[in-house]
């Protein structure tokens, strides 16, 4: 119970300075921008106006979206070192895991949080379009969810051990990998080479899936999106992210603060 | 006054290497570092800048691990942090959320270390009372002076109610108002029966508030003790002041006794043992020479302490 109360303390005090960041700002603009931006692409085609204005809505809100949970993300743990406020964290009754736990917890509410706000965003674009607004839109939204909080355990991983500008370079990495790691498994089936195939297996395994968290094809186009792959997407999110918590504590645990 | 002997912090045989860059050569910064504090002393861990003093004090607080040795407080491994709610620690030039109040961060701290919220808030007037911020309570942290800053440091290190307090260079920053005030505040957790640890380089605080000291130079331990041992062991020679002292008196003080002697126009000053002050001012006063002053020299803790760091470097 203290555990959580502790958790809870360093989430709040995450989401606070999370919201203070002008990056998180600049990027939420840019994606509002950018949904809004939709309207004008859309006239550049007869057909499928609403698709592609949808289409450009939901881009924006993933792109965007990734962009804070990575740049404000690989920062928030160098911060309190670089600063030395994690030395009076950490001499009190928290263990490094509990800090990591509340770093991640803080920054996933601040993403889902500017996720909201670009997914109203979306409807109002939409609504004012005249484009068809369901349920599977708030499904794909919510599933972008999802994948911001794996995202978000990445970037927590990373800056747990490495300076930012590494964190962000393998985050970033990892998250265009893990939208390519099932064609990349493709690939690696047609291969004739046993090692190929073997070794695109093991990516797929241990690169994070993020195609699973994409249902924006069956949105825009208006195809249902099943309750059981929202299902899935769930288990494998909070099934990826605590194994990435786990290792990102167990290298933590272990680190020097000099 | 320290009135039992219970042990409440042991550091043994502690070493500690880092690596300074990528490569495999590591730098060994505590060699062998062992010593104990005992309940309710105020304990001066005391070594120029560079001794090893923080890394030490970041063992204990479990922010890095020690290569060989263990240490403990209240019995139980640094490494742990469930205990952690018992110790305070203040650390060097403190650094706190600049977006915060005072009152704010309090708060987090108090939370983080499991104050009931019932009266969690009284607790926070309680410590922003004591070290003497009431009146900036609201004020964002960022507009605090390093003085200011200090202060929060310590009442989040005492948020908690804790039995053992860890201070590293607690009046850095503060002016001398400040540091009597901080004084205060370390003499009134030792007459609460709290133990103390204070690490510094501000010898006459140490001189004034610790009951038991331990100098640390080039990571290793070169004297640990009680404060009086240290002073009364020191206390060993005089200094004499003559006038109109011949030279051929000069020359036969010097080498009988073995001493320098300095002088200013008529005046020369010598510092002799104790044991030969009888002897020399009576030979020098019937030489023909006049007295002028017998000044017993007690060596403070700085002279313990300078020759402690020369000695060590003297090791290297």
């Amino acid at each position: 119970m203290n555990s959580m109360l502790r958790i809870y303390a360093l989430a709040a005090n995450t989401f606070r300075e999370a919201i203070r960041n002008k990056l998180l700002y600049a990027l939420l603009g840019f994606g509002i921008l950018m949904i809004g931006s939709g309207v004008l692409v859309s006239t550049l085609s007869y057909v499928e106006v609403d698709q592609i204005l949808q289409d450009v809505g939901m881009g924006a809100i993933r792109f965007f979206s990734a962009g804070i949970a990575i740049f404000v993300g690989i920062g928030l743990i160098h911060n309190e070192v670089d600063r030395r406020t994690i030395f009076t964290i950490l001499s009190k009754p928290v263990s490094r895991t509990e800090f990591l736990i509340g770093k991640w917890a803080g920054l996933t509410f601040t993403v889902w949080l500017e996720l909201a706000l670009m997914g109203v965003a979306f409807a109002l674009v939409s609504k004012l379009a005249g484009a068809p607004l369901g349920v599977d839109h708030a499904l794909a939204v919510l599933l972008i969810g999802f994948e911001l909080m794996v995202l978000v355990a990445v970037a927590t991983f990373f800056s747990a051990f490495t300076t930012p500008m590494l964190a962000a370079l393998f985050t970033v990495g990892l998250w265009i990998i893990g939208h390519l790691s099932r064609d990349l498994y493709a690939l690696g089936q047609q291969s004739d080479i046993a090692s190929v195939t073997r070794m695109s297996e093991f990516v797929f395994v241990l690169m994070p899936d993020f195609e699973v968290f994409n249902k924006t094809l069956e949105a825009v186009h208006g195809l249902p999106i099943a309750a059981n792959e929202v299902g899935f997407a769930l288990v494998y999110a909070l099934g990826y992210t605590t194994c990435t918590l786990i290792f990102g504590s167990m290298i933590f645990s272990r680190r020097d603060f000099k | 006054m320290p009135g039992e002997q219970t042990e409440i912090v042991r550091v043994d045989q502690v070493v500690k290497d880092f690596r300074p860059g990528f490569g495999l050569r590591r730098k060994r910064v505590l060699h062998g570092v062992t010593f104990q504090v005992h309940e309710g002393e105020i304990f001066g861990f005391v070594g120029p800048n560079g001794a090893g003093k923080t890394t030490t004090l970041k063992i204990l607080m479990g922010l890095i691990r020690p290569t060989e040795g263990e240490a403990k407080i209240l019995g139980r491994n640094v490494a742990e942090s469930e205990f952690r709610d018992q110790i305070g620690f203040l650390p060097e030039n403190p650094y706190f959320y600049p977006y915060l109040t005072a009152r704010e961060i309090l708060d987090f701290y108090a939370r983080l270390t499991g104050v009931e919220s019932a009266g969690r808030a009284a607790r926070v007037e309680e410590l922003l009372e004591l070290v003497k911020l009431s009146h900036a309570a609201d004020a964002r942290l960022r507009t605090f002076s390093k003085g200011m800053l200090q202060r929060v440091g310590v009442a989040q290190a005492l948020i908690h109610d804790p039995a053992v307090v860890f201070l590293d260079e607690p009046m850095s920053g503060l002016d001398p108002i400040g540091r009597k005030d901080i004084r205060d505040v370390i003499l009134s957790l030792r007459d609460a029966g709290k133990t103390v640890f204070m690490s510094t380089h501000i010898l006459p605080d140490v001189e004034m508030i610790c009951d038991r000291v331990a100098i640390i130079v080039k990571g290793a331990i070169r004297h640990q003790g009680p404060i009086e041992e240290f002073l009364s062991d020191s206390d060993v020679t005089s200094e004499i002041v003559l006038a109109r002292l011949p030279s051929e008196a000069a020359e036969q003080i010097e080498s009988d006794y073995k001493v320098e002697l300095r002088g200013h126009g008529d005046r020369i000053e010598i510092r002799a043992e104790h044991k030969d002050v009888q002897s020399l001012v009576r030979g020098a006063l019937e030489a023909g020479a006049e007295l002028v002053s017998v000044t017993p020299h007690r060596s403070s803790l700085e002279d313990v302490f300078l020759n402690a760091v020369r000695a060590g470097e003297a090791l290297v």
